[in-house]
């Protein structure tokens, strides 16, 4: 009797220690992913910021809105650029940013183009129309293919088969924390910043404005997804990570537990194997 | 020369941040040279060299695609790939010549390889004559 629950128990042991020896190296190939991942998101960061920054102190100061890229239009057919990753196993990672795609997408006419083997997946099972779905592979998507996919955004726009182009993606915040974001790139819609003094006055355009609009779009739009894009990766490994040692913990707390509960069985079995003996004798 | 605040940013990094006195860039419409108290500016950049003026001191760089602006006095520059003039490869520059060169030369080339060689074409050619000032 006791013989057998011995032999489970060694069994339970050495599976769970195969699953954190995946675990771990699960872990340490993250945390090595994240490093790399890490650092390209602290030399694109400036880029994406001073970008941000100009084009809106630009579209602030826009007075003649001739460009169609600033023009708001009353439809509701939408583009959503969505970033997740290729694999599972990553927490959270995946799933927050499609439950906030999703309830943004309700009552929309929603298209998306889905950037990730995850994202691919998520949103075909879901019957949900999308786009080009040969960006399964979030990992060796370049700064080359943003930039290509900007120039078909920025057109598909002015043609008028979108009337507002969002992307979303995972904002790396720290090595902790990761959120879910989505951010909108078309139109651009310019603020009142109410204060006068602050806004900028007007702006010389060269050659003018509806065609300084027309060159520097696309390349906006393809600093800004491929910004989201860094971003999304870092966030990716930086959950696997996190996922990754907090299963690693587990198992070991386990492997503790289930050590603890053998030996305890194997004591009984001594024990009683002795006391037969000496009742025997 | 009074000095303004010049950023030069690209995805890959932060090439440049500080002080300058003049900077010499290739719009698409043409070079174009801005100095402090410059009006508020935007332009969108094509593929050519670019000269900042720091301390006297001439800096080239090889500046392709992206916009320049001038916001309130500070200067951005922000181009989808920068190079100073030492941090340009020769040897790569003069494969990527030869690559596209002999795209153009083949009939069998199809429109869009022809535009993409001519477009690697012009930043080799850029480069190049970027890299042959440097010791300058």
């Amino acid at each position: 009797m006791a013989g057998v629950s011995t032999k489970e128990i060694k069994n339970r042991i050495r599976s769970m220690q195969a699953t954190r020896q995946i675990t771990k190296a699960m872990e340490m190939v993250a945390a090595s992913k994240l490093r790399r991942a890490q650092s390209q998101v602290l030399s694109a960061r400036p880029y994406f910021e001073a970008l941000y920054g100009t084009i809106h102190d630009i579209v602030d100061a826009n007075s003649d809105f001739a460009s169609p890229y600033l023009q708001k239009r009353d439809g509701n057919k939408v583009l959503y650029v969505v970033i997740a990753g290729d694999r599972g196993l990553a927490g959270g990672y995946n799933s927050n940013v499609f439950k906030l795609v999703m309830a943004e997408l309700a009552g929309k006419e929603a298209t998306v183009l889905p950037v990730g083997k995850k994202a691919v997946e998520f949103f075909k099972s879901r019957n949900v129309n999308t786009l080009a779905v040969h960006y399964g592979d979030a990992a060796n998507v370049s700064l080359g293919d943003c930039f290509t996919v900007a120039k078909l955004l920025s057109k598909a726009f002015l043609k008028g088969g979108y009337d507002e182009i969002y992307v979303a993606y995972t904002s790396f915040v720290s090595v902790l924390t990761q959120t879910p974001a989505v951010l909108r790139l078309l139109p651009l819609i310019r603020q009142e910043t109410g204060k006068e003094g602050e806004r900028v006055s007007d702006i010389l355009y060269e050659p003018d404005s509806v065609r300084v609009f027309e060159e520097i779009i696309p390349e906006y739009l393809g600093g800004m997804l491929y910004g989201a894009l860094c971003e999304s990766r870092a966030a990716e490994q930086a959950a696997r990570r996190t996922a990754m040692d907090s299963a690693t913990s587990n198992a070991d707390e386990m492997i503790d537990k289930l050590s603890l509960e053998f030996n305890r069985a194997r004591q009984a079995a001594i024990t009683q194997e002795i006391t037969e003996i000496i009742a025997g004798s | 020369m009074t000095p303004f605040s010049l950023k030069i940013v690209t995805p890959d990094g932060v090439r440049y941040d500080g002080q300058a006195e003049e900077l010499v860039v290739r719009t698409t419409t043409g070079d174009v040279g801005i100095l402090a108290g410059h009006i508020n500016y935007v332009a969108p950049l094509g593929m050519g060299e670019a000269a900042v003026l720091v301390d006297g001191q001439k800096r080239y760089g090889a500046c392709i695609g992206g916009m320049v602006s001038v916001v309130n006095g500070a200067v951005t520059l922000l181009p989808t790939t920068f190079e100073w003039a030492d941090e340009i490869d020769p040897d790569r520059v003069e494969v990527s010549r030869e690559k596209a060169e002999e795209i153009l030369q083949n009939n069998a080339s199809g429109t869009t390889d022809i535009l993409l060689a001519k477009a690697r074409l012009k930043r080799a050619l850029v480069r190049k004559s970027v890299y042959s000032r440097k010791n300058r």
